[in-house]
């Protein structure tokens, strides 16, 4: 072995490296042909981007040629996050089934074709590759989840194929253009209901906060919250975080009671919240605790215990509401599969899937371009958690939010909060 | 290349390789645009992130020894940082550089981010050994993550976003490879042969004069430097990254690569790389006729499971007896394979007087990542060396001359 | 910085420290115990913790605990019998998963064998998904624990003229709140959200009034130094304490724990002198394995931990670095580094740093072994992978 070798491979080294470089001018005259059309550097959203201006999409879309109509779902199926991915898929399965068997289009009958994520934001956006190029599916619905939405939304704005998102929040999720719309209200709805709610019903001056730092969801938030509740004229004393997965609480709810506070705004999902909650009625807080959607579960009386009943959280619909769309939900619900819906996941997965077959009826022909146009045009329809309006709003349909509160039997309707009806 | 090889020839050999090399990756690029679906491309860009990642791993874990658990750190290092310039540069100030030189460039930026981490990690394994630094390796992933995750400006808990898409398929394929000919090269050298001491026995090396210092923190610095730039292309191909891309079971993925393609062998390291990946992508295709989900009977799983674990500990248990010879052995293999799928029926007709067992259909979508850690339990305990051992791939494997190098003692 | 900082919450931070610590000792013993025979990073511990949970949980439904039941009376004998059923449950899975998927392994490299535990584990995460309730995710009624609710430990007492203040301000907030109770009484209809204008005056004064009582009662409470002991968390605590001594007798004062030491300390030379290897080994597995259950069921029950079969990856882990903390193989060594992780991490989140709670375990870590390199009370020695 000669020992410049060593020396002579760095070398080599550097050659291939060169080569590299030189060889680029050819690849740079033509940047877009590397990559589907989504390669140019553009803005893809973001704060510079006002939603009034949400850039166009270039792509081509599918088309429908077959007998058939297909349309993909991509939820967390397996992975941490299942609860509400299974629930979101048995949804949209349950919207597809009642849309087929009232004669499809034409004859043509939907396929929904689901695609799991494994709760990876990644691999959701493997899936939605996926369903548009092998399943040539014409409309996309999910995510549940804020972070996966926003990794899989830009290839369905790239490929102009329309994006229903299920339960993604996060406000700028909708940013990204023009074929990204959701079905549920957005966190600068959610936070400033239950502000408003916190501030004027409840009559509360001093929150603290409980915030999941590794959920974007919690973090968003929780910002929203601070900034409307601070804006009435409230003062937030502390805000606390913790993780997903922490079982024990003792520590920030020890800081917590120090500083008096009159409530605690926990802006996590439920398996969380509950414990927390049942730790601080050990400690004998006996303040208020409320949050938003991410509480929602039909048996939150269970894992919050005898601690949570009476308090509140801002939802998108409730069981016990008695208006007939959610009723007739629930009976087929509980038809099809023997149980109730689980989270609110359910009905606005759901609802995700109905606007979009909603869209496939008004649309111009079975293409996505004119899917697109139509779920765009969606007027007041009646979706089992409120009316849903597109049509101009920029993919964020301008919805009523539900204060519930929990009751050992589930939840109870308190009031119903209109994006008009918020005071700033 | 024979110590006999004049400098001439030897410079010829590396000219062709790099040449065919690069001309390889523009192949890959263009096949794959030609013939592939967006999600195939996809799919080969993804693929060469892994083979890197798992080949860089392999360097720290295989050639030098050292075990290194948290690989996702560099990789998110290589990756936010790069992001991180990218985005404030192109997005924020509205720069328009020359795509392709801007992204090498930055690519060589976050590698070289990653490496100083490397460093850093690299500097407590001259005092830990062992699971010890395994551990202070997790826990800098963690940090990492953690930090990345309380900073606004790299997006927090949310993403980092805006981050200019440009990735061609050549060049991530080309990383792969340069990854791939320094770690060979690297074996092959005078230079090389001290990170196999290092990793065979640290304190004879030692006494024979080998600067273990250096030696561990090159290994470092280099893994850290290709999983950064991995990291890079990565970002620049989503466009927007999240923390929870670069959780402790990417790293555990990447591991699992090295170990199972047999720790030390490069080839392995690529092979499993590719297989590992495409697994679970490839269940993701099961479907049934029309498309809908599949579902299975959970009877049919629990047989499939028992079936699997029986035939699995019985060609272990002739494994390790080694009674007759090799083609009698084979024959058994074959047998015991087939009855075990002879026994999968019988066992889900047994099971099926189990009502609620019965009654209970499971989607295939659920069970992507079962058939995942099964496989992946049953080839370790078949072949716990991994896929190729030691072994490198040669084409003197196929009988050829034997002038390659000797075998490095295993 | 130290300014931000409330001295007065610290002696009661440090005991929410301990008692966190404790379920991280019990989890660490099991890493330990197995690490110190196999030289086994046992990656799918974690996941025998959160088996223990759902045996908990069905035990609980079994004792007449079920969602949907009002059952609200129950003993200190439904606790044990919990406890004794995750107990002998998870040694059962800890003896199989050794069984099948270590003692194959044990002649092959030790990577190898962390390889099989990474793949135990994720089998048992995603296969137990398949089968075990999780949507939505279950959790222990808290009607099956009797010891609910915690009491306070004063060590200095409230500044008496703070508490008079207090005191003084309660007559006005009862009269409020009896003057508001009336209106709603008068008012069977009334929406507490929707009054009319002389209801919700009457609303508005008992909140103000209230506000201002808790807010002179709150500041007399904060003047004082007191302990608030949960009894759940002090039922743990004990029963670690108890399970802890147990293992200590059963190690340093019988035979098998000698045979145990012999192993941990030289394995072929064990098998030499006569101890029988493969049984030692199970009876590691199993007594590891058992405490993990242990504690599996103390945390589900005590704190109303929320089951998914994804939940036990963070306290695995979390355990897996107090063991290497307190040097992993080493016995006292996990619980000592149980102890410190969970008063590190609550010191963090009493100093305002909850963000990095988890983040400042590894830092500790990183720091400690970096001083020492075998762990705190480990000791030092050239390992191979």
């Amino acid at each position: 072995m000669p020992v410049m070798s060593y020396k002579s491979f760095k070398l080599a080294l550097a050659g291939i490296v060169l080569l590299a470089v030189a060889g680029c001018d050819k690849v740079n005259e033509t940047p877009a042909a590397n990559a589907g059309g989504d390669t140019k550097p553009a803005a893809t959203g973001g704060d510079t981007t006002t939603a009034a201006n949400r850039p166009a999409s270039t792509g081509e879309g599918n088309t429908a040629t077959g007998d058939t109509i297909p349309i993909g779902i991509v939820a967390s199926m397996s992975g941490p996050q299942q609860p509400w991915g299974v629930d979101c898929v048995n949804g949209a399965k349950l919207a597809v089934d009642e849309f087929n068997k009232a004669g499809g289009i034409n004859g043509k009958k939907v396929i929904l074709f689901p695609m799991d994520d494994a709760s990876k934001a990644d691999q959701g956006k493997s899936a939605v590759e996926k369903l548009i190029g092998d399943n040539k599916v014409l409309a996309i619905i999910g995510e549940v989840a804020s972070g996966i939405t926003l990794q899989m939304a830009p290839t369905c704005q790239a490929k102009g194929v329309p994006d229903v998102a299920v339960g993604a929040t996060r406000d700028e999720i909708t940013d990204i253009g023009n074929e990204i719309f959701r079905v549920c209200y957005t966190d600068a709805l959610q936070g400033p209901v239950m502000a408003q709610f916190a501030y004027k019903d409840l009559g509360l001056r001093k929150v603290a906060m409980m915030t999941d730092k590794t959920q974007p969801y919690s973090t968003g938030l929780s910002k929203s919250f601070a900034a409307a509740f601070t804006k009435l004229g409230g003062t937030i004393v502390k805000e606390e975080f913790y993780e997903t997965g922490q079982t024990q609480f003792t520590a920030q709810l020890t800081n917590l009671q120090k500083l008096n506070p009159e409530g605690v705004f926990a802006s996590g999902y439920f398996p969380e919240v509950g414990p927390m909650v049942k730790q601080a009625a050990d400690d004998g807080m006996k303040i208020p605790f409320f949050g938003g959607d991410g509480w929602d579960t039909n048996n939150i009386a269970q894992t919050g215990g005898k601690a949570i009943i009476g308090d509140y959280y801002c939802n998108h619909y409730t069981n016990d509401e008695k208006s007939p769309e959610v009723q007739n939900f629930l009976t087929k619900w509980t038809a099809a599969y023997n149980s109730k819906p689980a989270t609110a996941m359910g009905a606005l997965g759901y609802d995700a899937t109905a606007v979009v077959l909603n869209g496939l009826k008004n649309a111009k022909g079975l293409n996505s371009k004119d899917l697109r146009d139509a779920i765009d045009n969606t007027v007041d329809f009646k979706g089992v958690t409120g009316s849903i309006t597109l049509k101009g709003h920029h993919g964020d349909p301008p919805k009523r939010a539900l204060v519930v509160q929990v009751q050992p039997q589930g939840t109870i309707f308190k009031a119903a909060i209109d994006p008009s009806q918020l005071t700033n | 290349m024979g110590s006999a090889a004049s400098p001439g020839r030897f410079w010829l050999t590396r000219l062709v390789s790099a040449v065919l090399g690069i001309g390889g990756c523009f192949l890959i690029q263009t096949l794959s645009q030609h013939s592939l679906g967006d999600y195939q491309q996809r799919l080969v860009f993804l693929a060469a992130l892994y083979v890197t990642l798992s080949v860089s791993l392999n360097l720290i874990n295989g050639i030098t020894g050292q075990f290194s658990i948290g690989h996702a750190a560099f990789y998110q290092i290589g990756a936010y940082s790069a992001g991180y310039f990218s985005k404030i540069y192109i997005h924020d100030q509205g720069h328009n550089p020359p795509a392709l030189p801007w992204l090498i460039g930055v690519t060589i930026v976050g590698a070289g981010c990653a490496a100083i981490a490397g460093f850093v990690v690299g500097l407590p394994s001259l005092r830990l050994r062992g699971d010890y630094l395994a551990i202070v390796t997790l826990g800098f992933g963690e940090i990492v993550r953690i930090t990345v995750q309380n900073t606004d400006a790299l997006g927090g808990s949310y993403a980092l976003q805006d981050i200019p898409k440009i990735h061609p398929v050549w060049l991530v394929w080309l990383l792969a490879l340069i990854c791939v000919a320094v770690s060979r090269n690297l074996v092959k050298t005078a230079r090389g042969l001290t990170f196999l001491a290092v990793r065979e026995d640290e304190i004879a090396s030692q006494a024979m004069g080998v600067d273990v210092t250096r030696v561990k923190v090159t290994a470092f610095v280099l893994g850290a430097a290709f999983a950064g730039a991995a990291g890079s292309l990565f970002a620049h191909y989503e466009g927007s990254i999240l923390p929870t891309n670069f959780t402790m079971d990417v790293s555990f993925i990447i591991l699992t690569m090295v170990v199972l393609g047999g720790t030390g062998s490069i080839t392995g390291s690529v092979i499993s790389a590719l297989f590992l990946f495409y697994l679970p992508e490839y269940l993701r295709g099961l479907k049934a006729s029309d498309g809908q989900a599949l579902t299975v009977s959970s009877t049919l799983i629990i047989g499939g499971l028992l079936s699997i674990g029986i035939v699995t500990g019985l060609v272990k248990k002739i494994m390790e007896d080694q009674r007759g010879t090799p083609q009698s052995r084979g024959l058994i293999y074959v047998g015991l394979v087939a009855a075990g799928v002879v026994f999968v029926p019988i066992l889900n007709l047994v099971l099926s007087t189990i009502k609620p067992l019965a009654e209970k259909h499971i989607p295939t979508d659920q069970l992507r990542m079962v058939i995942f850690a099964v496989a992946l339990i049953v080839i370790m305990l078949l072949r716990p060396q991994g896929l190729l051992g030691h072994h490198e791939f040669s084409w003197s494997m196929f009988g050829g001359s034997n002038r390659g190098k000797p075998e490095v003692a295993t | 910085m130290l300014a931000g900082l409330d001295f007065r919450t610290l002696p009661e931070q440090v005991v929410n420290g301990l008692f966190l610590g404790a379920i991280y000792a019990l989890i660490a013993l099991g890493y330990t115990m197995v690490y110190g025979v196999l030289k086994l990073i046992n990656f799918a511990h974690g996941e025998v913790y959160m088996l223990g949970a759902y045996f908990a949980l069905f035990t609980s439904y079994a004792l007449g605990f079920g969602p949907n039941s009002t059952t609200t009376q129950s003993s200190v004998w439904n606790l044990l019998l919990m406890l004794l059923v995750s107990m002998v449950a998870c040694a059962i899975i800890g003896v199989i998963i050794e069984r099948l998927a270590y003692r194959p392994m044990r002649k092959s490299s030790r990577i190898s064998a962390l390889i099989t535990a990474i793949g135990v584990s994720l089998f048992l995460q995603y296969c137990g998904a398949l089968f075990l309730p999780n949507s939505p995710p279950p959790s222990i009624s808290e009607n099956v624990n009797p010891y609910r609710g915690s009491t306070r430990l004063t060590l200095v007492p409230a500044s008496s003229q703070l508490q008079k203040l207090a005191n003084d301000a309660k007559p006005a907030a009862k009269q409020a709140d009896d003057a508001y109770a009336a209106y709603m009484a008068a008012h069977p209809k009334a929406d507490e959200f929707s009054l009319p204008p002389d209801g919700q005056t009457l609303r508005d004064a008992k909140l103000e009034a209230d506000r201002k009582a808790q807010d002179a009662q709150s500041q007399a409470d904060t003047s004082a130094v007191s302990i608030t002991i949960r009894y759940g968390e002090l039922i743990i605590f004990m029963t670690s304490m108890v399970l802890m001594a147990l293992l200590t007798y059963l190690v340093m004062f019988t035979k098998r724990g000698r045979a145990m030491r012999a192993v941990s300390h030289d394995f072929d030379s064990a098998a030499l002198m006569g101890v029988n290897v493969d049984n030692i080994i199970t009876f590691t597995f199993i007594v590891g394995s058992a405490l993990a259950g242990a504690g599996a069921m103390m945390q589900a029950t005590f704190k109303g931990t929320t089951m998914t079969t994804f939940f036990g990856l963070l306290p695995g882990v979390k355990a897996f670095v107090a063991a290497v903390l307190g040097g992993i193989g080493n016995i006292p060594g996990a619980v000592l580094g149980g102890l410190l992780m969970g008063v590190a991490e609550t010191l963090v989140t009493w100093a305002g740093y909850s963000r990095w709670s988890d983040a400042v375990a590894f830092v500790i870590l990183i720091a400690v072994l970096l001083l020492r390199p075998g762990g705190l009370l480990g000791s030092s020695k050239v390992e191979k992978v």
